[in-house]
């Protein structure tokens, strides 16, 4: 008999074989196609980094959830939780001035060492793209329309990309004139869209009731484009004005190519990576707990690397999409999709 | 999106709150035949006129359930929803279920607890306990992590102080402990999968409207 440690992988990490790998390079290979058509050009990176490329200003994965390891000199290296980061830094590193805008496009492995009994892969595969050196809102709509549409082309017919912008957030904070430290504090309590916690919380910290009432709302401000009015009339600035304006763009853009049905606004979606610069999104689907899909504006995260260049990008999560496929294709009709 | 038919999944913790939540949910019209039935063995109830069911899970699995997307909706303690410390919408103060998150321990622990030594907690809430000891006091603590009865733990000279949830502190005073600290207020809460708020966000949000106006009644 072999021992255990060599019949069986680490739990976080197994096998793919047969019908299951098939499927899932076919789902791979229908999301390639809708990035080369949208013109994104594929690049690779390593696996492993410095772990300076995912630390904590800049990264999405807490330190102690990175498989960290030394190379020979002492340095400590990471593998890579996540794409965004390597390919900003490959981005800044290699591509003239001439280059910008830049379409890219990824596809590997990322790893998280999260906690055990989750259910959880530690090696997940990823793929996504980042348009990188164009701030404008015709970007963000090129990637939103993307997302729908490399959704749309892995079989799912229902999901909803739902769009969050963080200066509507920023712009309120400003005006109110909070301290950074409760800061933190509100937006955690917003994106858990826990209004009555935060109604205690604004109370303590004195807000302008004015303004006070605009917070308590934002973890109710989502739905379809008639919440971009609602956001509009609260926007207690000029900050937070823009940020809806700038949604109103998109929205215009997506509507013309008949992709409105799909988005979603939500101005309580909010994250506690700083790197998020403009708009901030998730799409969901039945059969899965989880987003499938995420992604954002981060304008300064090239700044990191030496280059300072706007960028927006997504990447989709094939095995949460993968679970997803594959209990909405269990169901029966009028069955509960529940997994 | 449209489609009725897809039942919206409750998970209610096992016990008093269960009572009390199913007594809310007929308040608003919504009974759960059977569930009420303290001999059933049955796991789940079904309330196919309204498109609702139910289950009854012990209570740290219930934002277990509802953040993987088994359940949409939960009914759980604050306790252990900051216990667990999922990424859970969390969208309604039940205010039942009330109680306060304490450190405990005879009186003589007082001084131990604020001399800056190392403090022995033992605790069903070890993340609360670490993050409150590390975060909010600053202090170092060896934390063991016991099932029941945790007044016991002081008692037999397992640890210096206990933390646990508190009602009335009969048990407590029964046993020669007093509270020391007061961490936070708990009651129960209503929480949402985030994937559900916005897939079935009418539904669920006419739900929830439902009981906020329930509990004013």
């Amino acid at each position: 008999m072999p021992s255990i440690r060599t019949i069986h992988t680490p739990d976080g990490f197994r096998d793919l074989y047969g019908k299951v790998r098939k499927e899932k390079i076919q789902l791979m290979g229908r999301l390639e196609d809708v990035f080369a058509s949208y013109g994104y050009e594929d690049i690779e990176t390593p696996t492993v980094e410095y772990f300076d490329v995912f630390a904590s200003d800049i990264g999405t994965t807490p330190s102690n959830e990175l498989y960290k390891f030394f190379d020979r000199d002492g340095n400590t290296l990471v593998l890579r939780p996540d794409f965004t980061p390597s390919i900003a830094r490959a981005a800044a590193m290699h591509l003239p001035e001439e280059a910008f805008p830049v379409r890219l496009s990824y596809s590997g492995s990322t790893f998280v060492n999260a906690a055990e009994y989750q259910g959880r892969l530690k090696e997940s595969t990823q793929m996504g793209v980042e348009l990188i050196g164009d701030g404008s809102a015709d970007a963000d709509a090129e990637i939103l329309s993307m997302t729908a549409d490399a959704l749309k082309a892995s079989g799912l017919s229902e999901f909803q990309v739902s769009v969050g912008q963080v200066e509507y957030f920023k712009g309120i904070m400003e005006a109110a004139e909070v301290s950074p430290d409760r800061i933190e504090e509100i937006r955690q309590e917003i994106s858990r869209k826990s209004g009555f916690v935060l109604g205690e919380l604004l109370a303590e910290e004195r807000i302008d009731p004015a303004i006070a009432r605009v917070l308590e709302r934002l973890p109710g401000l989502f739905g379809d484009a008639a919440v971009l009015e609602e956001a509009w009339a609260l926007a207690p600035c000029a900050r937070a004005r823009a940020a809806v304006e700038h949604l109103k763009k998109i929205h215009a853009l997506l509507s013309e190519r008949g992709l409105e049905r799909f988005i979603g606004y939500d101005f309580g979606l909010l994250t506690k990576y700083n790197y998020y610069t403009g708009i901030i999104f998730s799409a969901f689907t039945y059969g899965t707990g989880e987003p499938v899909a995420r992604g954002g504006r981060y304008d300064r995260l090239l700044g990191h690397f030496g280059r300072e260049e706007p960028a927006v990008g997504f990447g989709i999560y094939i095995d949460q999409l993968r679970n997803a496929l594959a209990r909405q294709a269990q169901k029966q009709p009028g069955h509960p999709l529940k997994g | 999106m449209e489609d009725r038919k897809r039942p919206i999944t409750i998970a209610l913790t096992k016990g008093r709150l269960a009572g009390k939540t199913l007594e809310l949910f007929e308040k608003c019209g919504i009974s759960s035949a059977g569930a009420m039935d303290k001999d059933t063995r049955k796991l789940i109830f079904e309330n196919e006129e309204r498109g609702i069911r139910f289950f009854l899970a012990k209570g740290p699995d219930v934002p277990t359930y509802v953040y993987y997307g088994a359940a949409d909706i939960g009914v759980v303690g604050r306790d252990t929803i900051l216990e667990e410390n999922l990424k859970l919408y969390e969208v309604l103060d039940l205010g039942y279920g009330r109680c306060r998150m304490c450190v405990c321990g005879p009186e003589s622990a007082r001084e131990l607890l604020n001399s800056g030594e190392t403090v022995r907690v033992a605790t069903k809430y070890p993340n609360i306990a670490k993050e409150y000891f590390r975060q909010r006091r600053q202090q170092t603590v060896e934390i063991i992590k016991l099932s029941g009865s945790i007044e016991l733990a002081p008692i037999v000279g397992l640890s210096d102080v206990i933390m646990d949830i508190v009602e009335t502190g009969s048990t407590l005073r029964e046993n020669g402990l007093t509270v020391l600290e007061e961490v936070c207020p708990i009651s129960a809460r209503v929480v949402v999968n985030q994937v559900s708020m916005k897939m079935e966000n009418k539904r669920i949000s006419e739900l929830v409207q439902k009981l906020r106006n329930a509990l004013k009644v």
